[in-house]
Protein backbone atom coordinates (compact mmCIF):
# COMPACT_ATOMS: atom_id res chain seq x y z
CA UNK A 1 0.00 0.00 0.00
CA UNK A 2 2.46 1.79 -0.16
CA UNK A 3 3.74 4.61 -2.11
CA UNK A 4 6.71 2.97 -3.67
CA UNK A 5 8.27 3.74 -6.83
CA UNK A 6 6.78 1.87 -9.28
CA UNK A 7 8.75 1.97 -12.63
CA UNK A 8 8.29 -1.42 -14.19
CA UNK A 9 11.08 -4.37 -14.23
CA UNK A 10 10.73 -6.60 -17.43
CA UNK A 11 9.75 -9.90 -15.99
CA UNK A 12 12.44 -12.22 -15.35
CA UNK A 13 12.09 -16.20 -15.37
CA UNK A 14 11.11 -17.92 -11.87
CA UNK A 15 12.12 -20.69 -9.79
CA UNK A 16 14.69 -22.58 -9.67
CA UNK A 17 18.21 -22.15 -7.12
CA UNK A 18 18.25 -18.36 -7.44
CA UNK A 19 15.23 -18.67 -4.84
CA UNK A 20 17.86 -19.02 -2.25
CA UNK A 21 19.64 -15.83 -2.50
CA UNK A 22 16.34 -13.92 -4.71
CA UNK A 23 14.00 -14.11 -2.01
CA UNK A 24 13.21 -12.42 1.37
CA UNK A 25 12.07 -15.59 3.17
CA UNK A 26 15.50 -17.26 2.36
CA UNK A 27 17.54 -13.70 3.15
CA UNK A 28 15.36 -13.54 6.54
CA UNK A 29 17.01 -17.54 7.19
CA UNK A 30 20.92 -16.29 6.23
CA UNK A 31 20.58 -12.96 7.90
CA UNK A 32 19.11 -14.91 11.44
CA UNK A 33 21.63 -17.52 11.30
CA UNK A 34 24.41 -15.32 10.46
CA UNK A 35 23.70 -13.09 13.87
CA UNK A 36 23.14 -15.81 15.50
CA UNK A 37 26.42 -17.87 14.68
CA UNK A 38 28.52 -14.27 14.79
CA UNK A 39 27.12 -14.40 18.68
CA UNK A 40 28.29 -17.86 19.38
CA UNK A 41 31.50 -17.15 17.81
CA UNK A 42 32.00 -13.72 19.03
CA UNK A 43 31.51 -15.24 22.95
CA UNK A 44 34.08 -17.94 22.32
CA UNK A 45 36.61 -15.68 21.33
CA UNK A 46 35.71 -13.45 24.72
CA UNK A 47 34.46 -10.41 22.49
CA UNK A 48 31.76 -8.65 23.87
CA UNK A 49 30.69 -6.64 20.79
CA UNK A 50 26.97 -8.39 20.71
CA UNK A 51 26.28 -7.12 24.50
CA UNK A 52 27.73 -3.65 23.33
CA UNK A 53 25.13 -3.04 21.11
CA UNK A 54 22.18 -4.67 22.26
CA UNK A 55 21.17 -1.40 23.90
CA UNK A 56 17.86 -1.45 25.31
CA UNK A 57 16.33 2.34 26.66
CA UNK A 58 15.65 2.10 30.84
CA UNK A 59 12.28 3.42 31.95
CA UNK A 60 12.32 6.54 32.85
CA UNK A 61 10.78 9.42 34.38
CA UNK A 62 12.65 12.60 33.69
CA UNK A 63 13.69 13.04 30.13
CA UNK A 64 16.86 14.21 30.82
CA UNK A 65 17.42 9.87 31.95
CA UNK A 66 17.36 8.95 28.79
CA UNK A 67 18.86 12.17 27.18
CA UNK A 68 22.05 10.73 29.55
CA UNK A 69 21.88 7.11 28.18
CA UNK A 70 21.53 7.99 24.67
CA UNK A 71 24.70 10.37 24.84
CA UNK A 72 26.55 7.69 26.63
CA UNK A 73 25.72 5.15 23.99
CA UNK A 74 26.06 7.39 21.00
CA UNK A 75 29.29 5.04 20.20
CA UNK A 76 27.07 1.76 20.17
CA UNK A 77 24.42 2.90 18.75
CA UNK A 78 25.74 3.93 16.19
CA UNK A 79 27.39 0.97 15.82
CA UNK A 80 23.89 -0.92 16.17
CA UNK A 81 22.99 1.01 13.00
CA UNK A 82 25.50 0.19 11.38
CA UNK A 83 25.13 -3.71 12.10
CA UNK A 84 22.11 -3.98 10.79
CA UNK A 85 22.54 -1.47 7.81
CA UNK A 86 25.43 -4.00 6.24
CA UNK A 87 23.57 -6.69 6.89
CA UNK A 88 20.23 -5.51 5.53
CA UNK A 89 22.33 -3.84 2.58
CA UNK A 90 23.63 -7.14 1.61
CA UNK A 91 20.08 -8.63 1.41
CA UNK A 92 18.73 -5.65 -0.27
CA UNK A 93 21.57 -6.18 -2.77
CA UNK A 94 20.84 -9.20 -3.69
CA UNK A 95 17.57 -9.15 -4.48
CA UNK A 96 18.35 -6.57 -6.73
CA UNK A 97 16.87 -3.67 -5.28
CA UNK A 98 18.10 -0.25 -5.54
CA UNK A 99 20.91 0.21 -3.03
CA UNK A 100 21.32 4.20 -2.17
CA UNK A 101 18.21 4.91 -1.52
CA UNK A 102 17.86 2.32 0.99
CA UNK A 103 20.82 3.53 2.92
CA UNK A 104 19.41 6.50 2.83
CA UNK A 105 16.17 5.59 3.66
CA UNK A 106 17.10 2.84 6.52
CA UNK A 107 18.91 5.55 7.96
CA UNK A 108 15.80 7.45 8.47
CA UNK A 109 14.27 4.43 9.63
CA UNK A 110 16.41 3.62 12.50
CA UNK A 111 16.22 7.31 13.46
CA UNK A 112 12.69 7.29 13.90
CA UNK A 113 13.04 3.50 15.72
CA UNK A 114 15.69 5.44 18.80
CA UNK A 115 12.77 7.73 18.87
CA UNK A 116 10.62 5.86 19.20
CA UNK A 117 11.97 3.23 22.19
CA UNK A 118 13.23 6.18 23.86
CA UNK A 119 9.40 8.21 23.84
CA UNK A 120 8.25 4.30 24.34
CA UNK A 121 10.30 4.08 27.48
CA UNK A 122 8.77 7.04 29.17
CA UNK A 123 6.53 6.30 32.23
CA UNK A 124 3.83 8.16 30.71
CA UNK A 125 3.76 6.18 27.84
CA UNK A 126 3.88 3.41 29.99
CA UNK A 127 0.76 4.34 32.14
CA UNK A 128 -1.37 4.51 28.89
CA UNK A 129 -0.20 1.71 27.28
CA UNK A 130 1.41 3.25 24.45
CA UNK A 131 4.82 1.80 25.56
CA UNK A 132 7.38 1.12 21.90
CA UNK A 133 5.06 -1.19 19.86
CA UNK A 134 1.97 0.29 19.87
CA UNK A 135 3.77 3.86 19.85
CA UNK A 136 5.87 2.66 17.13
CA UNK A 137 2.67 1.64 15.13
CA UNK A 138 0.80 4.75 16.06
CA UNK A 139 3.77 7.17 15.14
CA UNK A 140 3.91 5.43 11.62
CA UNK A 141 0.41 5.09 10.80
CA UNK A 142 0.12 9.20 11.69
CA UNK A 143 2.96 10.01 9.39
CA UNK A 144 1.98 7.56 7.06
CA UNK A 145 -1.38 8.75 6.49
CA UNK A 146 -0.78 12.70 6.76
CA UNK A 147 2.21 12.63 4.28
CA UNK A 148 3.65 10.99 1.01
CA UNK A 149 6.31 8.91 1.62
CA UNK A 150 9.07 9.33 -0.84
CA UNK A 151 10.17 6.62 -2.84
CA UNK A 152 13.85 5.81 -1.11
CA UNK A 153 11.76 5.89 2.16
CA UNK A 154 9.63 3.07 1.34
CA UNK A 155 12.70 1.16 -0.28
CA UNK A 156 13.25 0.59 3.10
CA UNK A 157 9.82 0.10 4.86
CA UNK A 158 10.31 -4.28 4.41
CA UNK A 159 7.91 -4.80 7.07
CA UNK A 160 7.72 -8.55 6.04
CA UNK A 161 11.66 -8.88 6.09
CA UNK A 162 12.28 -7.59 9.32
CA UNK A 163 9.62 -9.80 10.82
CA UNK A 164 10.53 -12.31 9.54
CA UNK A 165 14.36 -11.91 10.22
CA UNK A 166 13.20 -11.12 13.87
CA UNK A 167 11.44 -14.55 14.14
CA UNK A 168 14.24 -16.51 12.91
CA UNK A 169 15.96 -14.65 15.87
CA UNK A 170 13.66 -15.52 18.18
CA UNK A 171 14.29 -19.12 17.53
CA UNK A 172 17.35 -18.80 19.19
CA UNK A 173 15.29 -18.19 22.45
CA UNK A 174 13.08 -20.91 22.74
CA UNK A 175 14.04 -24.24 23.58
CA UNK A 176 13.59 -27.06 20.07
CA UNK A 177 11.18 -29.14 22.52
CA UNK A 178 9.47 -25.96 23.48
CA UNK A 179 8.29 -25.91 20.03
CA UNK A 180 7.66 -29.66 19.20
CA UNK A 181 5.14 -29.59 22.68
CA UNK A 182 3.85 -26.33 22.25
CA UNK A 183 3.52 -26.95 18.60
CA UNK A 184 0.95 -29.80 18.36
CA UNK A 185 -0.94 -28.24 20.61
CA UNK A 186 -0.85 -24.78 18.96
CA UNK A 187 -2.08 -26.31 15.44
CA UNK A 188 -4.47 -28.34 16.58
CA UNK A 189 -5.69 -25.28 18.34
CA UNK A 190 -5.35 -22.89 15.44
CA UNK A 191 -6.63 -25.65 12.73
CA UNK A 192 -9.87 -26.30 14.25
CA UNK A 193 -10.18 -21.80 14.63
CA UNK A 194 -9.19 -21.38 10.98
CA UNK A 195 -11.53 -24.09 9.52
CA UNK A 196 -14.52 -22.53 11.40
CA UNK A 197 -13.15 -19.06 10.39
CA UNK A 198 -12.72 -20.34 6.69
CA UNK A 199 -16.26 -21.74 6.30
CA UNK A 200 -18.00 -19.10 7.76
CA UNK A 201 -16.07 -16.05 5.56
CA UNK A 202 -17.06 -18.87 2.67
CA UNK A 203 -20.64 -19.34 3.50
CA UNK A 204 -21.75 -16.03 4.14
CA UNK A 205 -19.68 -14.73 0.98
CA UNK A 206 -21.04 -17.63 -1.06
CA UNK A 207 -24.53 -17.81 0.44
CA UNK A 208 -25.37 -14.06 1.55
CA UNK A 209 -23.08 -11.80 -0.56
CA UNK A 210 -22.80 -13.76 -3.26
CA UNK A 211 -19.72 -13.45 -4.07
CA UNK A 212 -17.37 -15.41 -6.80
CA UNK A 213 -16.46 -18.68 -5.22
CA UNK A 214 -12.87 -18.19 -6.14
CA UNK A 215 -12.93 -14.24 -4.64
CA UNK A 216 -14.97 -15.95 -1.39
CA UNK A 217 -12.01 -18.64 -0.58
CA UNK A 218 -9.74 -15.66 -0.90
CA UNK A 219 -11.41 -14.11 1.33
CA UNK A 220 -11.64 -16.70 3.62
CA UNK A 221 -8.16 -17.91 3.24
CA UNK A 222 -6.78 -14.44 4.27
CA UNK A 223 -8.88 -14.71 7.01
CA UNK A 224 -8.34 -17.91 8.52
CA UNK A 225 -4.92 -19.46 7.65
CA UNK A 226 -2.28 -16.86 8.10
CA UNK A 227 -3.18 -13.74 6.44
CA UNK A 228 -1.66 -12.48 3.21
CA UNK A 229 0.02 -15.17 2.53
CA UNK A 230 -2.87 -17.70 2.41
CA UNK A 231 -4.54 -14.85 -0.02
CA UNK A 232 -2.21 -14.59 -2.60
CA UNK A 233 -1.58 -18.80 -2.10
CA UNK A 234 -5.00 -20.00 -2.44
CA UNK A 235 -6.07 -16.68 -4.92
CA UNK A 236 -3.40 -18.39 -7.28
CA UNK A 237 -4.06 -22.12 -6.65
CA UNK A 238 -7.84 -21.44 -7.30
CA UNK A 239 -7.04 -18.94 -9.99
CA UNK A 240 -8.84 -15.70 -8.83
CA UNK A 241 -8.97 -12.87 -10.51
CA UNK A 242 -6.39 -10.14 -9.44
CA UNK A 243 -8.58 -7.43 -8.29
CA UNK A 244 -10.11 -10.34 -6.04
CA UNK A 245 -6.51 -10.66 -4.25
CA UNK A 246 -6.30 -6.90 -3.95
CA UNK A 247 -9.21 -6.48 -1.99
CA UNK A 248 -8.53 -9.48 0.30
CA UNK A 249 -4.95 -8.39 1.16
CA UNK A 250 -6.96 -4.95 1.98
CA UNK A 251 -9.24 -6.43 4.29
CA UNK A 252 -6.73 -8.41 6.10
CA UNK A 253 -4.47 -5.62 6.71
CA UNK A 254 -7.34 -3.56 7.36
CA UNK A 255 -8.58 -5.93 10.48
CA UNK A 256 -4.91 -6.59 10.86
CA UNK A 257 -4.29 -3.20 11.96
CA UNK A 258 -7.53 -2.89 13.69
CA UNK A 259 -6.79 -5.95 15.78
CA UNK A 260 -3.42 -4.39 17.15
CA UNK A 261 -5.08 -1.63 19.17
CA UNK A 262 -8.35 -4.00 20.21
CA UNK A 263 -6.71 -7.33 21.13
CA UNK A 264 -4.50 -5.54 23.40
CA UNK A 265 -7.32 -3.68 25.01
CA UNK A 266 -9.51 -6.61 25.24
CA UNK A 267 -6.91 -8.43 26.83
CA UNK A 268 -6.15 -5.68 29.05
CA UNK A 269 -10.03 -5.45 29.65
CA UNK A 270 -10.57 -9.49 30.68
CA UNK A 271 -7.70 -9.29 32.63
CA UNK A 272 -6.27 -12.46 30.29
CA UNK A 273 -2.95 -13.38 31.21
CA UNK A 274 0.44 -13.11 29.09
CA UNK A 275 0.89 -16.58 28.17
CA UNK A 276 -3.16 -17.02 26.94
CA UNK A 277 -3.17 -13.53 25.50
CA UNK A 278 -0.49 -14.71 23.20
CA UNK A 279 -1.88 -17.41 22.41
CA UNK A 280 -5.38 -15.82 21.26
CA UNK A 281 -3.59 -13.10 19.74
CA UNK A 282 -2.14 -16.77 17.33
CA UNK A 283 -5.36 -17.38 16.36
CA UNK A 284 -7.59 -13.78 16.01
CA UNK A 285 -4.72 -12.02 14.21
CA UNK A 286 -4.36 -12.18 10.56
CA UNK A 287 -0.77 -11.51 9.54
CA UNK A 288 2.46 -12.11 11.44
CA UNK A 289 4.06 -8.69 11.77
CA UNK A 290 0.66 -7.14 12.98
CA UNK A 291 0.49 -10.12 15.56
CA UNK A 292 3.57 -9.70 16.76
CA UNK A 293 3.21 -5.75 17.43
CA UNK A 294 -0.12 -6.86 19.67
CA UNK A 295 1.29 -9.35 21.27
CA UNK A 296 4.27 -7.15 22.14
CA UNK A 297 2.58 -4.61 23.52
CA UNK A 298 1.28 -7.34 26.42
CA UNK A 299 4.99 -8.85 27.13
CA UNK A 300 7.52 -11.52 26.10
CA UNK A 301 5.85 -14.40 27.34
CA UNK A 302 3.03 -13.29 24.68
CA UNK A 303 5.22 -12.64 22.22
CA UNK A 304 6.68 -16.82 22.62
CA UNK A 305 3.05 -17.65 22.87
CA UNK A 306 1.72 -15.67 20.03
CA UNK A 307 5.13 -16.98 17.65
CA UNK A 308 4.27 -21.01 18.88
CA UNK A 309 0.77 -20.47 17.64
CA UNK A 310 0.99 -18.39 14.65
CA UNK A 311 4.12 -19.67 13.37
CA UNK A 312 4.16 -23.09 14.36
CA UNK A 313 0.56 -23.77 14.53
CA UNK A 314 -0.93 -21.85 11.35
CA UNK A 315 2.47 -20.57 9.17
CA UNK A 316 3.67 -23.89 8.51
CA UNK A 317 0.81 -25.73 7.28
CA UNK A 318 -0.21 -23.24 4.43
CA UNK A 319 1.14 -25.10 2.02
CA UNK A 320 -1.48 -28.21 2.98
CA UNK A 321 -4.20 -25.92 2.92
CA UNK A 322 -3.14 -24.66 -0.73
CA UNK A 323 -2.72 -28.19 -1.84
CA UNK A 324 -6.76 -28.68 -0.78
CA UNK A 325 -8.06 -25.84 -1.87
CA UNK A 326 -6.66 -26.53 -5.20
CA UNK A 327 -7.39 -29.62 -5.30
CA UNK A 328 -11.41 -28.44 -4.37
CA UNK A 329 -11.37 -26.12 -6.85
CA UNK A 330 -10.22 -28.41 -9.35
CA UNK A 331 -12.71 -31.46 -8.30
CA UNK A 332 -15.81 -29.74 -6.92
CA UNK A 333 -15.85 -25.76 -8.88
CA UNK A 334 -16.64 -25.53 -12.70
CA UNK A 335 -13.86 -26.22 -14.60
CA UNK A 336 -13.22 -22.60 -15.75
CA UNK A 337 -9.45 -21.61 -16.70
CA UNK A 338 -8.73 -25.31 -15.49
CA UNK A 339 -5.24 -26.01 -16.22
CA UNK A 340 -3.13 -27.58 -13.47
CA UNK A 341 -3.55 -30.69 -11.17
CA UNK A 342 -3.22 -30.12 -7.41
CA UNK A 343 0.49 -30.89 -7.12
CA UNK A 344 2.11 -32.15 -3.67
CA UNK A 345 5.10 -30.65 -4.09
CA UNK A 346 2.99 -27.13 -4.09
CA UNK A 347 3.50 -27.68 0.25
CA UNK A 348 7.16 -27.19 -0.32
CA UNK A 349 6.70 -24.35 -2.27
CA UNK A 350 4.41 -22.58 -0.37
CA UNK A 351 6.40 -23.66 3.09
CA UNK A 352 7.36 -20.10 4.59
CA UNK A 353 11.42 -20.70 4.59
CA UNK A 354 11.36 -18.56 7.22
CA UNK A 355 10.17 -20.87 9.65
CA UNK A 356 13.39 -22.89 9.19
CA UNK A 357 15.78 -20.40 9.88
CA UNK A 358 13.43 -20.32 13.88
CA UNK A 359 14.05 -24.08 14.01
CA UNK A 360 17.56 -23.81 12.93
CA UNK A 361 18.19 -20.82 15.53
CA UNK A 362 16.24 -22.95 17.88
CA UNK A 363 18.61 -26.55 17.69
CA UNK A 364 21.50 -24.36 17.67
CA UNK A 365 21.14 -22.72 20.70
CA UNK A 366 19.27 -25.77 22.53
CA UNK A 367 22.46 -27.70 21.58
CA UNK A 368 24.56 -25.56 22.81
CA UNK A 369 22.76 -24.93 25.91
CA UNK A 370 22.30 -28.30 26.72
CA UNK A 371 25.87 -29.36 26.18
CA UNK A 372 26.88 -26.91 28.67
CA UNK A 373 27.04 -26.54 32.21
CA UNK A 374 25.30 -24.68 34.91
CA UNK A 375 27.82 -21.94 34.72
CA UNK A 376 28.24 -21.96 31.01
CA UNK A 377 24.37 -21.93 30.24
CA UNK A 378 23.91 -18.74 32.19
CA UNK A 379 26.86 -17.46 30.17
CA UNK A 380 24.85 -18.59 27.45
CA UNK A 381 21.88 -16.27 28.27
CA UNK A 382 23.97 -13.92 28.87
CA UNK A 383 26.10 -13.17 25.80
CA UNK A 384 24.05 -14.94 23.51
CA UNK A 385 20.63 -15.11 24.20
CA UNK A 386 19.86 -12.15 25.56
CA UNK A 387 21.89 -9.66 23.12
CA UNK A 388 19.73 -11.42 20.07
CA UNK A 389 16.75 -11.27 22.14
CA UNK A 390 17.60 -7.26 22.06
CA UNK A 391 18.70 -7.55 18.40
CA UNK A 392 14.81 -9.03 17.33
CA UNK A 393 13.07 -6.63 19.70
CA UNK A 394 15.43 -3.83 17.25
CA UNK A 395 13.96 -5.67 14.12
CA UNK A 396 10.10 -5.64 15.63
CA UNK A 397 10.72 -1.82 16.21
CA UNK A 398 11.88 -1.43 12.19
CA UNK A 399 8.75 -3.54 11.72
CA UNK A 400 6.01 -2.24 13.56
CA UNK A 401 6.98 1.42 12.23
CA UNK A 402 6.93 0.09 8.56
CA UNK A 403 3.84 -1.25 9.38
CA UNK A 404 2.07 2.11 10.12
CA UNK A 405 4.30 4.14 7.54
CA UNK A 406 2.66 1.67 5.08
CA UNK A 407 -0.56 1.54 5.64
CA UNK A 408 -3.29 4.19 3.85
CA UNK A 409 -6.60 3.88 5.69
CA UNK A 410 -7.92 5.62 2.25
CA UNK A 411 -7.06 3.33 0.22
CA UNK A 412 -7.53 0.07 2.36
CA UNK A 413 -11.34 0.75 3.06
CA UNK A 414 -12.13 0.88 -0.67
CA UNK A 415 -12.84 -2.68 -1.21
CA UNK A 416 -16.89 -2.54 -0.94
CA UNK A 417 -19.10 -3.40 1.68
CA UNK A 418 -19.42 -6.75 -0.01
CA UNK A 419 -16.22 -8.28 0.96
CA UNK A 420 -15.92 -6.13 3.90
CA UNK A 421 -19.15 -8.00 5.40
CA UNK A 422 -18.21 -11.18 4.28
CA UNK A 423 -14.57 -10.81 6.30
CA UNK A 424 -16.51 -9.38 8.95
CA UNK A 425 -18.48 -12.62 9.69
CA UNK A 426 -15.64 -14.71 9.80
CA UNK A 427 -13.86 -12.42 12.82
CA UNK A 428 -16.81 -12.54 14.40
CA UNK A 429 -16.37 -16.21 14.51
CA UNK A 430 -12.74 -16.32 15.02
CA UNK A 431 -12.45 -13.85 18.06
CA UNK A 432 -14.68 -15.40 20.46
CA UNK A 433 -13.66 -18.71 19.34
CA UNK A 434 -10.22 -18.19 20.15
CA UNK A 435 -11.01 -16.48 23.27
CA UNK A 436 -12.93 -19.88 24.34
CA UNK A 437 -9.75 -22.30 23.12
CA UNK A 438 -7.00 -20.46 24.36
CA UNK A 439 -8.31 -18.55 27.70
CA UNK A 440 -11.32 -20.92 28.75
CA UNK A 441 -10.10 -24.26 27.81
CA UNK A 442 -6.47 -24.47 26.96
CA UNK A 443 -5.52 -20.98 29.45
CA UNK A 444 -3.53 -23.38 32.30
CA UNK A 445 -1.57 -24.58 29.58
CA UNK A 446 -0.58 -21.15 27.85
CA UNK A 447 0.19 -19.89 30.93
CA UNK A 448 3.36 -22.31 31.97
CA UNK A 449 4.29 -21.84 28.31
CA UNK A 450 7.44 -19.21 29.43
CA UNK B 1 -11.44 -0.96 -5.92
CA UNK B 2 -9.41 1.49 -7.60
CA UNK B 3 -7.49 -0.05 -10.37
CA UNK B 4 -3.73 1.64 -9.21
CA UNK B 5 -4.72 0.22 -5.87
CA UNK B 6 -3.32 -3.02 -6.01
CA UNK B 7 -1.41 -4.95 -3.01
CA UNK B 8 -0.22 -7.88 -5.59
CA UNK B 9 1.68 -8.99 -8.43
CA UNK B 10 0.70 -11.52 -10.73
CA UNK B 11 2.52 -13.87 -12.53
CA UNK B 12 0.91 -15.92 -15.18
CA UNK B 13 2.89 -18.91 -16.63
CA UNK B 14 1.99 -20.45 -19.40
CA UNK B 15 3.20 -23.71 -20.19
CA UNK B 16 3.24 -25.36 -23.40
CA UNK B 17 4.46 -28.77 -23.59
CA UNK B 18 5.37 -29.95 -27.07
CA UNK B 19 4.52 -33.52 -26.68
CA UNK B 20 1.23 -33.48 -24.71
CA UNK B 21 -1.82 -31.56 -24.37
CA UNK B 22 -4.25 -31.22 -21.32
CA UNK B 23 -6.56 -33.21 -22.58
CA UNK B 24 -6.91 -35.65 -25.25
CA UNK B 25 -10.31 -35.17 -27.88
CA UNK B 26 -11.94 -38.32 -28.48
CA UNK B 27 -10.09 -40.18 -31.06
CA UNK B 28 -6.94 -38.72 -30.37
CA UNK B 29 -3.82 -40.91 -28.49
CA UNK B 30 -0.85 -39.46 -27.37
CA UNK B 31 1.87 -40.17 -30.12
CA UNK B 32 4.58 -41.76 -27.33
CA UNK B 33 2.22 -44.09 -26.09
CA UNK B 34 3.45 -46.38 -29.37
CA UNK B 35 6.97 -45.37 -29.03
CA UNK B 36 8.18 -45.11 -25.31
CA UNK B 37 8.71 -48.40 -23.24
CA UNK B 38 7.40 -50.19 -26.55
CA UNK B 39 9.31 -53.41 -27.60
CA UNK B 40 7.48 -53.20 -31.21
CA UNK B 41 7.83 -49.58 -32.38
CA UNK B 42 6.91 -49.51 -36.00
CA UNK B 43 7.50 -47.32 -38.67
CA UNK B 44 3.81 -46.04 -38.26
CA UNK B 45 4.15 -44.91 -34.56
CA UNK B 46 7.08 -42.58 -35.86
CA UNK B 47 5.02 -40.73 -38.77
CA UNK B 48 2.41 -40.34 -36.60
CA UNK B 49 4.86 -38.74 -33.67
CA UNK B 50 6.18 -36.69 -36.94
CA UNK B 51 2.34 -35.94 -37.88
CA UNK B 52 1.50 -34.86 -34.53
CA UNK B 53 4.85 -32.85 -33.68
CA UNK B 54 4.26 -30.65 -36.95
CA UNK B 55 0.61 -29.85 -35.91
CA UNK B 56 1.45 -28.93 -31.98
CA UNK B 57 4.29 -26.97 -32.62
CA UNK B 58 2.96 -25.27 -34.87
CA UNK B 59 -0.03 -24.43 -32.83
CA UNK B 60 2.59 -23.72 -30.00
CA UNK B 61 4.44 -20.95 -32.23
CA UNK B 62 1.11 -19.92 -33.45
CA UNK B 63 -0.15 -18.97 -29.74
CA UNK B 64 3.23 -17.58 -28.68
CA UNK B 65 3.05 -14.91 -31.45
CA UNK B 66 -0.55 -13.79 -30.39
CA UNK B 67 0.55 -13.57 -26.84
CA UNK B 68 3.78 -11.61 -28.24
CA UNK B 69 1.89 -9.69 -30.23
CA UNK B 70 -1.09 -8.86 -27.05
CA UNK B 71 1.74 -7.88 -24.69
CA UNK B 72 5.25 -7.38 -25.25
CA UNK B 73 6.77 -8.06 -21.44
CA UNK B 74 7.13 -12.18 -21.49
CA UNK B 75 9.81 -13.92 -20.07
CA UNK B 76 10.40 -17.43 -22.65
CA UNK B 77 12.05 -20.65 -21.16
CA UNK B 78 13.07 -23.35 -23.46
CA UNK B 79 13.26 -26.57 -21.64
CA UNK B 80 13.57 -29.97 -23.02
CA UNK B 81 10.08 -30.87 -23.29
CA UNK B 82 8.46 -27.61 -23.30
CA UNK B 83 8.50 -23.48 -23.75
CA UNK B 84 7.48 -21.47 -20.46
CA UNK B 85 6.00 -18.07 -21.26
CA UNK B 86 5.60 -15.75 -17.63
CA UNK B 87 4.24 -12.40 -17.31
CA UNK B 88 3.59 -10.33 -14.11
CA UNK B 89 2.68 -7.45 -16.39
CA UNK B 90 -0.68 -9.01 -18.34
CA UNK B 91 -3.38 -10.66 -16.83
CA UNK B 92 -4.03 -13.47 -17.60
CA UNK B 93 -7.73 -13.08 -18.03
CA UNK B 94 -6.85 -11.13 -21.20
CA UNK B 95 -4.12 -13.51 -21.85
CA UNK B 96 -6.93 -16.42 -22.03
CA UNK B 97 -9.51 -14.39 -24.28
CA UNK B 98 -6.54 -13.40 -26.70
CA UNK B 99 -5.71 -16.61 -27.39
CA UNK B 100 -9.63 -18.05 -27.67
CA UNK B 101 -10.61 -15.03 -29.71
CA UNK B 102 -7.87 -16.87 -32.27
CA UNK B 103 -9.86 -20.37 -31.90
CA UNK B 104 -7.29 -21.78 -29.45
CA UNK B 105 -8.57 -23.45 -26.26
CA UNK B 106 -7.34 -24.24 -22.60
CA UNK B 107 -6.63 -27.89 -23.66
CA UNK B 108 -3.45 -26.48 -25.37
CA UNK B 109 -1.53 -24.91 -22.78
CA UNK B 110 -1.20 -25.38 -19.08
CA UNK B 111 -1.52 -21.93 -17.23
CA UNK B 112 -0.60 -21.50 -13.68
CA UNK B 113 -0.94 -18.22 -11.88
CA UNK B 114 1.48 -17.16 -8.83
CA UNK B 115 0.77 -14.03 -6.53
CA UNK B 116 3.22 -12.27 -4.64
CA UNK B 117 2.45 -9.28 -2.40
CA UNK B 118 3.13 -5.66 -4.07
CA UNK B 119 6.24 -3.99 -2.24
CA UNK B 120 5.88 -2.38 1.10
CA UNK B 121 2.76 -4.72 1.58
CA UNK B 122 2.34 -6.29 4.68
Amino acid sequence: MANVSTAKKPTTPSGGWTDLWKLEDYWAVWLGTAIILLAILLWNEGNTFMNWISLKVPSYSHFEAAYSYIIIHTSALFALYLFFLILFSIAVKALSQEIIPFLAGFTVLFTLSVAVAVGGSWDVMKRYNLETPLLALAVGLVIGNLIKIPAWLSTALRTQFFVKTGIVLMGATLPVTLIVQAGSTAFAQATIIAAATFLSIYWAGTRIFDLDKRFAATLAAGGSICGVSASIAIGGAVKAEKHHVSIAISLVILWSIIMIFALPAAIRLLNVPPGAAGAWIGTAEFADAPGMAAAAAINEQAIKTFTLMKVVGRDMFIGIWCFIMALFSITRWDKRYEGTKPNAAEIWIRFPKFVLGFIIASIIVTFLTASAGTATSKAVYSNIISPITELRNWTFIFTFLSIGLTSRFKELTSVGWKPFAAFTAGVLINVPLGYLLSVVIMGNYWVTVK
Amino acid sequence: MRPDNETCVQRARFFFYFFEKKDWQPGETPPLDAIIKSKTVGPEAIRNLNKFLSTRLERIAEMMEILLRAHDDWAITGKKDYVLMETETYDFTNAIRVLEQHGFHDDEFILKVEYTRKWGVL
